[in-house]
C-alpha cells in the first residue's frame, strides 16, 4: 500500500503541475497582495545613496537589459527612473550589452511618461532630463574609454533638441553640458542581465560610486561586490524592485518608514506618491506562491520516494 | 493608404501587436507539452526577428553616430557649425571585414590580424581589471576574529545617532561580529584547502577541512541554483502578466 501511494506521489502528471503553476502565478496578478518583507541591505543602501544625490546632478545609467529579462529588470529600471524624475536628477543612458537595449529603455521611459502626464506630473523629458547615448558592442573597450575620457567615449553622439528641432551634440544638452569626466557623475548605475556587471566593476572602480542592479540568478555572485565595498548599492531581481518600491512609498529610517539597523542613513519617501508601487509590488506575491508550490512539490516527491522505499523493504 | 484603413490600423494596431506577442508566448510554452511544429515555427520566427532587429539597431544605435557620421561629416545647421568628414575612418571597414575571413579555410590567417589587435588590447587591460575585480575582495577576507568590546553582544542600532557615534560603533568589533567573522574566515580557509591539488592531504585535520570546504561549496551551489529557479519563475510571471493583464485585461476588456 505504502509503495502504491509512494509511486503515485512520484508520478503526478506534469501537465497538472504546469497548470497549477500557471494558475498560482497569474491569479495574484488580478488581486495584488502585500508581502511583509524588510528590504535587503543592498537595496536600502542604494536608495539612501540615490536620495542623497543633490538635485540637478547627472548619473550615468547603463541599461543593459532587454525584454528577455523584463520580469526582473524592468521593475528595477522603472523604479530608478521614477526616483530620478521625482528628485529632478538627470540620466545619461547607454548600453554595452545588447543592441536592442537602448530602444527598450526609450520605450519604457515613454510608458512611465504616459502615466506621469495622465497623473498631471511633468514628463521625464529626453534632452532636458535624459539622453540616450546608444549601444557599444565592445563592453570592455567602451567601459575603459568611459573611465579614461568620458567625452571622447561618447563623442559625436547627437540627439534632437526639442527647442530647436535640430540634431545636436549630446554634450550641449542640460544632462551632459557640465560633465567632463566620470567623477562628475554622482553615481554610475548598471541595470544588467549579463556580465557587464563584472566589467563595470573591473573598469570603473574608484572613478565614481557604483551601483549594480542585476537579475535574480546573478544575485549570489554580485553580493561579493557589495559586501567588499566595491559597489555602494545592490538590487537583486524582482525583490530588488519590490524593495525600492517599498522604500519609495515609506522612506528609510524616517518616522513611519522602514527601519534598517545596518544602514544608518535616512532617506524620505518620494514626494509624489502617485503610481509609486508598480511591477515589483505586483510580481513579488506570485513569486512567493510559485516558490511555495516548488517546496510543496519537492516535499511530496521526497515523501513519495520514502514511502516507495518503505513499501519495497516490507516486501 | 486610404483614411478608412488608417483609422482601422490606429484602432486595432495595439491589440494586433499584443496578440502577436501572445501567439509567440503560447507557441514557445507549447514545448512544455512536447516538441511540436508550432513551437519550432515560433522559435525560428523569434530568431529571425531578433537577428534582423539587432542588425538595424546596431546601425542606428552605434555605427551611424560613432563611425559613418564621423566619416562623412555633417552639414551646418541652425544650432551647429558644419563638421568636416574624417575619411580616415574608412580604414576601419576593411580591418573589421578582415574578421570574416575566419570562415575561409585558405585565407583565415587574415582574420587573425584584427583578432590579435583585440586580444592585445584586452590582455593589456586585464592586469588592472583583475585587481579591481578581486583585490578588494581579497582585502575584505582579512576579517578580525577577536572582539574589541564586550559592552554588547550584538552591534547596537545606528539609527538616529550622530556621525561621531556611528564611527565609534564602527570602530569596535562586537562578539556577534567576531563570531560571524570567524565562521567566514574558517569557511574561506576550508574552501581554499579543497583546491589544494599539489600535494596529498593525509592528516585528519586537513581531510576534515577539505570535506567542510566541499560541503560549503555545495551549499553555495544550492543557493545559486535557488536563485536560478527564482529568476525562471519571475520570467514566467512576467509572461503571465503580459497575457493576463496587458493583453486580456487591458487589451481585450479595456480595463485599467
Amino acid at each position: 500500500m505504502a509503495k502504491i501511494i509512494g509511486d503515485k506521489l512520484q508520478s503526478l502528471p506534469k501537465y497538472w503541475l504546469f497548470a497549477i503553476l500557471f494558475l498560482v502565478t497569474s491569479i495574484p496578478l488580478f488581486h495584488p497582495l502585500s508581502v511583509p518583507t524588510p528590504p535587503d541591505d543592498g537595496s536600502a543602501d542604494l536608495y539612501a545613496h540615490l536620495m542623497q544625490v543633490p538635485a540637478g546632478s547627472t548619473i550615468l545609467l547603463a541599461s543593459d537589459w532587454t525584454n528577455s529579462t523584463r520580469g526582473d529588470s524592468k521593475g528595477q529600471f522603472v523604479a530608478i527612473i521614477k526616483i530620478l524624475a521625482d528628485r529632478k536628477l538627470k540620466a545619461a543612458i547607454y548600453s554595452t550589452a545588447d543592441a536592442q537595449a537602448p530602444r527598450v529603455a526609450r520605450d519604457t521611459i515613454a510608458e512611465i511618461n504616459a502615466v506621469r502626464v495622465k497623473n498631471g506630473q511633468p514628463p521625464y523629458s529626453q534632452w532636458n532630463d535624459w539622453v540616450s547615448l546608444g549601444f557599444y558592442p565592445s563592453a570592455e573597450g567602451q567601459l575603459s574609454s568611459i573611465a579614461t575620457d568620458l567625452r571622447k567615449a561618447f563623442a559625436s553622439k547627437t540627439e534632437q533638441n526639442p527647442a530647436t528641432g535640430e540634431q545636436q551634440d549630446v554634450f550641449e544638452s542640460p544632462v551632459l553640458q557640465k560633465i567632463y569626466k566620470l567623477s562628475d557623475c554622482a553615481l554610475s548605475f548598471t541595470i544588467t542581465a549579463s556580465k557587464t556587471s563584472d566589467l563595470t566593476v573591473e573598469r570603473l572602480l574608484h572613478k565614481t560610486p557604483l551601483v549594480l542592479m542585476v537579475t535574480g540568478v546573478m544575485g549570489p555572485q554580485t553580493q561579493n561586490y557589495y559586501y567588499s565595498g566595491q559597489i555602494v548599492g545592490l538590487a537583486i531581481g524582482v525583490k530588488g524592485a519590490y524593495d525600492l518600491e517599498t522604500l519609495m512609498a515609506k522612506g528609510l529610517n524616517v518616522p513611519g518608514g522602514i527601519v534598517s539597523t545596518k544602514i544608518p542613513a535616512s532617506a524620505p519617501p518620494l514626494s509624489n506618491q502617485t503610481d509609486v508601487q508598480s511591477i515589483g509590488t505586483l510580481f513579488y506575491p506570485p513569486l512567493q506562491f510559485a516558490l511555495w508550490l516548488l517546496i510543496i512539490m519537492v516535499v511530496i516527491g521526497n515523501v513519495g520516494m520514502a514511502l516507495s522505499k518503505m513499501g519495497a523493504q516490507s516486501k | 493608404m486610404n483614411p478608412g484603413m488608417q483609422d482601422f490600423l490606429n484602432a486595432w494596431y495595439p491589440l494586433i501587436k499584443l496578440s502577436a506577442g501572445v501567439f509567440g508566448t503560447v507557441g514557445l510554452y507549447s514545448v512544455l507539452y512536447k516538441e511540436n511544429k508550432f513551437y519550432r515555427f515560433v522559435e525560428h520566427l523569434y530568431l529571425g526577428l531578433a537577428g534582423g532587429y539587432s542588425m538595424i539597431a546596431l546601425w542606428t544605435e552605434t555605427l551611424d553616430d560613432t563611425w559613418y557620421s564621423k566619416m562623412v561629416g555633417k552639414a551646418a545647421t541652425h544650432a551647429d557649425a558644419a563638421v568636416p568628414g574624417m575619411w580616415a575612418y574608412a580604414i576601419l571597414l576593411p580591418i573589421g571585414a578582415m574578421g570574416y575571413f575566419v570562415f575561409s579555410k585558405k585565407h583565415n590567417w587574415i582574420a587573425k590580424i584584427p583578432i590579435g589587435i583585440i586580444l592585445g588590447l584586452y590582455a593589456g587591460q586585464q592586469v588592472q581589471a583583475w585587481w579591481n575585480h578581486y583585490g578588494p575582495q581579497i582585502n575584505k577576507c582579512m576579517q578580525p576574529i577577536f572582539p574589541t568590546t564586550l559592552a554588547s553582544f550584538t552591534v547596537p542600532s545606528k539609527v538616529g545617532l550622530s556621525p561621531a557615534q556611528v564611527t565609534a560603533i564602527n570602530q569596535n568589533i562586537y562578539p556577534s561580529q567576531a563570531l560571524s567573522n570567524l565562521i567566514f574566515v574558517a569557511t574561506i580557509l576550508c574552501v581554499l584547502s579543497y583546491f589544494l591539488f599539489s600535494f596529498e592531504l593525509k592528516s585528519k585535520f586537513f581531510k576534515g577541512m577539505t570535506r567542510t570546504g566541499r560541503l560549503a561549496l555545495m551549499i553555495g551551489f544550492g543557493a545559486i541554483f535557488g536563485s536560478t529557479v527564482l529568476m525562471r519563475f519571475t520570467l514566467l510571471i512576467d509572461r503571465m502578466y503580459f497575457i493576463c493583464i496587458e493583453w486580456f485585461k487591458q487589451g481585450i476588456l479595456h480595463m485599467r
